[in-house]
């Protein structure tokens, strides 16, 4: 029974044209619209390389950490490189400042001390770079205080300190870099959120042809002798994977066609894809069981809510994420649409995935608790009135 | 015959009002049981309490003996239903939906496919196999009901109005279905406000009306509860106010109305009615285009018994 209910539910679903269309063609067309209208944009926002100068005297050739630190952000056609770098002495540094040949300039010659022209995102994140050495330096001294007994025994452990303080500049100024690279893929994030939810209209379809009080054929099928539970799990089971290959041709499409990128671990965009599609259901379920309205009002709110969702999360602009965030934050917590986003966010812009998991376990939590109330609505298994 | 399904005391409520108030009835094994009545008369109301899909608040339901519950699967499997809404996926073929709906009461494939070929057959879809519900006219489509309904081959078989806007034709496939059904050995409980329809089908019959059993019994034993044996009509040009009273003073005459060129005369039990008229015409030199007479209908003893047509 309950695989004769699985194939007919998918073959149902597959031959829907309205769900076809919400959950496969739908996020595909917008998707199609971001990239003819992003396109341009991304062209004029590419990142480039800032040019700053370095005076190169005796403090900065005798500084390590400066020295080593703008060695790695200047070097040519690397993936860290964020700065193009003249070492020159102050007074040509001034003129080509003057010229705006460089945003600024850097001299190390008795304190840190940078010059830039004008104020600007380039002058702004070249300040930052000099902040965070000089953060670092302040660690590494600190440190060096700290362990004045263990260098007296033993003079390499110096080292040992300098190159655990290295390693972490490197790691932190590569990851904040790395920000520049796209800042559109989050409305493409935001479009699987959008499919992972709309998903919620196919749930709710299956469902509904499955209870007797919204439906003629789910007055059919409850006084067949078969199991409610057997009924709805392998009703949802099948909704969820044509809500699965759905999201999944869409996650190939962004990927293949509009050259999306979702950072290095497939694993966990995987995963997200998962339990946001997982997500998506529990959400149709449960308006499906919740509210006593026909299928095309629930269609709508589906899509209604849905399409709030996303455009709170960043769908059509990424402001909109940022206001919410700042300003109302416990919004896009229980957003579902902004747990989906956040966490491909996560898997882009950090190396750690702590952000990640705490989006995942978001998605988990809020299935869990719109599964756990359809149960308990569903549970009676006869009705006041149908 | 013996009883397989009891219903004792049962009341249904709807926000206040009753839709079933202190309903008892039973169903007798092999018989084509008609449950008629006007819209909002609590049949099909009836009927969802029976299969376990509404709450009721007083009464009992037994099955072949057993208290009817929802998770009682074993009387289930020997129960089908046709619900007055057709119930059929649209994304589905004729066959699709049958195997379906067939498939949630059989698992065996093959015992499956002898089944679906035989609804298909009982109901004259052989043809349709492979069209789509959208495909198929209202008269079609209410056949492909029944057959989902009946495939798997049920001991009793609920039929809730199934004739509804349904073409002649297919009214009288389904129908000729219906008793199909009832010589394989099936037990039939068949809701209708058609009392044509009952009076050919039903071996005996229960007359709803806000809830309650107003009379059951066969066509005949429910006619003799109608106090007229007779309803002569005829069909004339003009009739005088005179004429009206001196036939509605003829002996039996129980009531008699002149309308829209129609004389219509109800008698009570006698002999010789259809003579009396037709003296009383010639003799007054009255003309007539037609006359008959007819017996009393159920539509009559409803009217009898409650005061309303059975369509109001």
């Amino acid at each position: 029974m309950f695989f004769h209910n699985f194939n007919y539910t998918l073959k149902t679903l597959f031959k829907n044209k309205i769900l076809i269309f919400w959950t496969y063609a739908f996020p595909i067309i917008l998707g199609l619209l971001f990239y003819f209208a992003f396109s341009d944009i991304e062209k004029g926002e590419t990142f480039k390389v800032i040019p700053i100068g370095i005076v190169e005297n005796q403090a900065f050739l005798e500084n390590t950490l400066y020295k080593e630190t703008f060695q790695v952000l200047g070097e040519e056609g690397s993936k860290t490189q964020l700065f193009s770098i003249r070492y020159e002495d102050e007074e040509t540094c001034q003129s080509l400042t003057k010229k705006k040949e460089i945003v600024g300039y850097l001299n190390l010659e008795n304190e840190a001390r940078l010059v830039i022209s004008e104020n600007g995102i380039d002058e702004t994140t070249f300040k930052f770079v000099i902040e965070e050495i000089e953060e670092k330096k302040a660690l590494f001294n600190h440190l060096i205080e700290m362990n004045q007994d263990s260098i007296r025994n033993d003079a390499s452990f110096v080292a040992q300190i300098y190159e655990n303080v290295m390693a972490n500049q490197v790691s932190s100024i590569q990851d904040d870099s790395k920000s520049h690279l796209s800042y559109t893929m989050i409305e493409y994030y935001t479009l699987i959120a959008m499919a992972c939810l709309y998903g919620g209209i196919v749930g709710m379809y299956a469902i509904n042809q499955k209870l007797a009080n919204m439906s003629s054929n789910g007055k059919r099928v409850s006084v067949a002798p078969i199991q409610k539970i057997k009924l709805i799990g392998s009703s949802a089971l099948a909704s969820y994977v044509a809500l699965l290959i759905g999201v999944l041709l869409l996650f190939l499409f962004t990927v293949f066609v509009l050259h999306v990128d979702y950072g290095d671990s497939i694993f966990y965009v995987l995963l997200l894809i998962l339990f946001g599609s997982l997500a998506g259901l529990a959400f149709g379920l449960f308006i499906s069981v919740l509210l006593k309205k026909n299928e095309n009002t629930k269609i709508g709110i589906i899509i209604a809510s849905t399409m709030f969702c996303s455009v709170l999360s960043g769908m059509m602009g990424i402001t909109m994420k940022y206001v919410i965030d700042k300003n109302v934050p416990i919004l896009n917590k229980i957003n579902p649409a902004n747990m989906i986003t956040d966490g491909f966010y996560a898997l882009y812009y950090y190396d750690t995935p702590e952000r990640f998991f705490m989006n995942l376990i978001s998605l988990i939590l809020f299935s869990l608790v719109l599964f756990l109330i359809s149960i308990v609505i569903l549970r009676g298994e006869k009705y006041d009135s149908i | 015959m013996a009883n397989c399904i009891e219903v004792k005391n049962l009341t249904k409520d709807y926000k206040g009002i009753k839709a079933v108030d202190d309903l008892s009835i039973e169903v007798r094994e092999g018989e084509i049981l008609g449950l008629l009545g006007p819209n909002g008369s609590g049949k099909t109301t009836t009927i969802n309490c029976i299969l376990s899909l509404l709450k009721f608040h007083t009464g009992h339901i037994t099955i072949f003996g057993k208290e009817m519950r929802p998770d009682l699967y074993e009387v289930k499997r020997e129960i089908g239903v046709v619900f007055q809404d057709v119930a059929v996926f649209e994304e589905l073929t004729v066959y699709e939906n049958i195997d379906y709906f067939c498939g949630l009461y059989i698992t065996d494939k093959e015992k499956r496919k002898n089944c679906i070929e035989k609804a298909l057959e009982l109901v004259g879809l052989e043809e349709y196999k492979k069209y789509y519900p959208k495909q198929l006219s209202g008269g079609l489509l209410r056949r492909l009901n029944i057959a989902c309904g009946v495939a798997h081959q049920p001991k009793i078989i609920f039929l809730d109005e199934p004739t509804v806007a349904v073409d002649p034709q297919s009214r009288n496939r389904i129908l000729e279905g219906i008793k199909t059904l009832r010589k394989e050995g099936a037990t039939i409980i068949y809701t209708t406000h058609y009392m044509e329809e009952v009076e050919i089908l039903c071996d005996r019959i229960i007359i709803l009306d806000k809830g309650k059993v107003l009379a059951s019994g066969t066509t005949d034993e429910l006619k003799k509860l109608a106090r007229i044996e007779e309803k002569i009509s005829v069909e004339m040009d003009t009739l005088k106010e005179k004429n009206l009273k001196e036939i509605e003073s003829l002996n039996n005459v129980l009531d008699c109305y002149y309308d829209d060129k129609l004389l219509v005369v109800s008698f009570l039990k006698g002999k010789n009615n259809l003579m009396a008229i037709l003296e009383y015409l010639n003799e007054h030199k009255l003309k007539y285009e037609k006359i008959y007479s007819e017996r009393p209908t159920l539509n009559d003893v409803f009217l009898e018994l409650t005061g309303k047509e059975l369509r109001d």
